[in-house]
């Protein structure tokens, strides 16, 4: 589950650097593994991600972001094009069902270009497991399921049912966590 | 006219359709994936729409994505350019029947052009020469063999359908013939699900040579002259010029009225291109009809002064053409190099990766079709074409001067393209006396041609 940063690996690297190294392995799995572990128990998180200096190491829940993992060959394809648009200065479009966006929320975006209609009974606030059902764009007649990206509260719609939608287009937003008071609108 | 059209392409001919909707003040709309988000036709669009990923499939492929695209944001008509879903006569049934027009034949004409050797033997029936081939399918190696014989080697094995070299193979003897043709029914049917195929006559020496064609609705038909497309790597096209110089005045005459006849009288609509194989003794034979707009038809643009584009959403709206025969004028000659991200010296392998730089050559005479520019990411998942040069003359002489020049000026750093292989053939006596054949680059090979010009 963890993973150096391509960081310099080669063999010659002076004992100094490699016993730095070690020492932050050993770090790594007797105190930061456990404490990730126990946090990723307690949030209700699908994924956790953390840096220090050039380690990264991310968690994943076993049937966590489901929409992600279903689609791995397609987001094996499309993952150059996603790096394109992290890299540009325009609002990236979720590649997937849905991407996070910051520490506290999520969006779940458009599987398809066609017309948006949320569920019926989807209010802000409903606590929503990854993968659940939202809405779902009609594209010529074949409904296509816009589904939570991860598990979360309700927050905010972002078009109206009826409205027109692109591919990859934000739908709602997802809040992690307890839901707050402090986020007014919810879906229409 | 339409109101509003969807653009559904992408690179160099979505840039081309959307100039062509602003010259007739129709409003358009971009179809895109989302590898062309940062594109140059979305950039300058009016207005744009994410159809689906990167892959084609899912995005420019797909029926629904794209018809759904044209619906949601009010179209009444949509382009398909060329390639994806341009001449798929299923597509242009769907579009109809949601009220929205193909642009390109109606789904009908399509249908009737859609199998090679029907319209093959379709033309053949209204006075065009065909190539020589078996009488329908191959039943067993026997029949294959006595058809071959019939027609007389050497002798190309082609599968019924699909294309791109895929199960053919060109035999010389009867004993490579039999060897043969188990790989080519097993490649046809891993490639296309039907291993059916066919023998056609092979010209050792040939050039081709294709007939521009545009009939409206009312079955009123010019041609608009000819293009040769000799210079070929691996049966794609890398440069094409008109009038071609392996034929002369009359006999370009001759061929291309009977082109346009033949395709008037079987119903043909639209803009369209029929293909020819000419041999050395300079007689020609049909091959194939293009139900669409080609990469090449700015050469066709450079020496009539027409524009094949609005000409071709004119037609689908229903307008008659508008023009006889005798309106148009051909004058000069033009020359068109496509520029390709891949690797002449290093067996044409394809490119991806980023424009450092970009510039267009300009002057008289120059053309550059393109979705360059600097800083542009070629995404890797398309083809290769990066952009056109066109280049005319009042002769072949000066186009090509103007050619050498536009290429010499040409910038695209950062990507390997095959500049150097079109600058080669510039220098080469072969492509300078108008004496290509189409199997000439893959048999002499393109690193002869890079020699040869290191030499000069």
């Amino acid at each position: 589950m963890s993973e150096p940063s391509s960081r310099d690996t080669r063999l010659e690297r002076d004992p100094a650097e490699r016993a730095a190294d070690h020492a932050a392995i050993d770090r790594l799995t007797d105190e930061l593994l456990p404490a990730l572990i126990a946090k990723l128990g307690a949030t209700g998180l699908g994924e956790l991600e953390v840096r220090e200096g050039a380690w990264r190491v991310r968690l994943r829940r076993p049937g966590g972001p489901a929409t992600r993992d279903r689609r791995s060959s397609d987001r094996a394809a499309e993952r150059p094009t996603e790096r394109a648009h992290s890299a540009s200065s325009r609002p990236a479009h979720a590649v997937s069902h849905g991407t996070v966006r910051s520490d506290s929320r999520s969006v779940a975006t458009s599987p398809a270009v066609g017309i948006y209609q949320p569920r019926k009974d989807l209010t802000a606030g409903a606590r929503v497991r990854a993968g659940d059902r939202l809405g779902a764009v009609d594209m010529l007649g074949v409904a296509q399921e816009v589904v939570a990206p991860i598990d979360g509260v309700v927050g905010t719609s972002l078009v109206e049912a009826g409205d027109a939608v692109e591919y990859g287009q934000d739908l709602i937003t997802i809040e992690f966590g307890v839901p707050t008071s402090t986020n007014g609108s919810g879906p229409s | 006219m339409f109101k509003k059209v969807l653009i559904a392409n992408r690179g160099e001919i979505a840039l081309r359709i959307l100039r062509a909707c602003r010259a007739l003040g129709v409003e358009s709309v971009v179809a895109y994936s989302e590898a062309d988000r940062e594109s140059l036709p979305v950039g300058l669009a009016d207005e744009a729409i994410c159809i689906g990923p990167a892959e084609a499939q899912r995005s420019y492929l797909s029926a629904p994505a794209v018809i759904s695209a044209a619906l949601v944001t009010g179209c009444d008509a949509i382009h398909p350019g060329y390639g994806f879903l341009s001449e798929d006569e299923g597509f242009a049934e769907v579009v109809a029947a949601h009220g929205l027009t193909f642009i390109g034949p109606p789904a009908n004409v399509l249908e009737r052009f859609a199998s090679k050797a029907g319209t093959r033997q379709l033309l053949g029936a209204h006075g065009l020469p065909t190539i020589p081939g078996s009488e329908g399918m191959l039943r067993d190696d026997q029949h294959a063999l006595a058809e071959a014989e019939r027609i007389g080697y050497p002798v190309l094995v082609k599968p019924s359908a699909g294309g791109g070299g895929k199960g053919m193979r060109m035999v010389r003897t009867p004993r490579e013939l039999e060897s043969v043709l188990k790989v080519c029914r097993s490649e046809a049917k891993a490639a296309f699900g039907d291993d059916s195929l066919y023998l056609e006559k092979w010209l050792d020496e040939n050039r081709h040579v294709e007939v521009q064609v545009a009939v409206d609705r009312y079955g009123h038909g010019v041609h608009l002259g000819e293009r040769d497309c000799s210079v070929q790597r691996r049966h794609q096209k890398i440069i094409e010029e008109s009038p071609t110089p392996a034929l002369s005045p009359a006999a370009r005459a001759e061929l291309a009225e009977k082109a346009v006849r033949a395709v008037v009288a079987a119903g043909y609509e639209n803009v369209g291109t029929l293909e020819f194989l000419v041999d050395t003794q300079g007689d020609y034979y049909f091959i194939e009809i293009n139900c669409r707009i080609q990469v090449e038809h700015p050469v066709t643009e450079a020496v009539t002064g027409l524009d094949l584009v609005t000409m071709q959403m004119r037609i689908a709206a229903g307008e008659p053409l508008g023009i006889t025969q005798a309106d148009i004028d051909f004058d000069g000659h033009a020359i068109e190099f496509r520029i390709n991200a891949e690797d002449a010296s290093n067996d044409f392998r394809p490119g991806a990766g980023t424009v450092e730089r970009y510039h267009a050559p300009g002057g008289p005479g120059v053309r550059m079709d393109s979705h360059l520019f600097t800083g542009y990411d070629v995404p890797p998942y398309y083809d290769s074409l990066l952009g056109k040069l066109i280049v005319w003359g009042p002769d072949r002489a000066t186009a090509i001067a103007r050619g050498r020049v536009a290429l010499a000026e040409l910038v695209v750093d950062g990507i390997t393209t095959n500049v150097d292989i079109h600058q080669a053939l510039l220098a080469s006596e072969t492509f300078l006396e108008g004496r290509m054949t189409t199997n000439l680059l893959d048999r002499v090979g393109s690193a002869a041609f890079l020699a040869a010009a290191a030499r000069v």
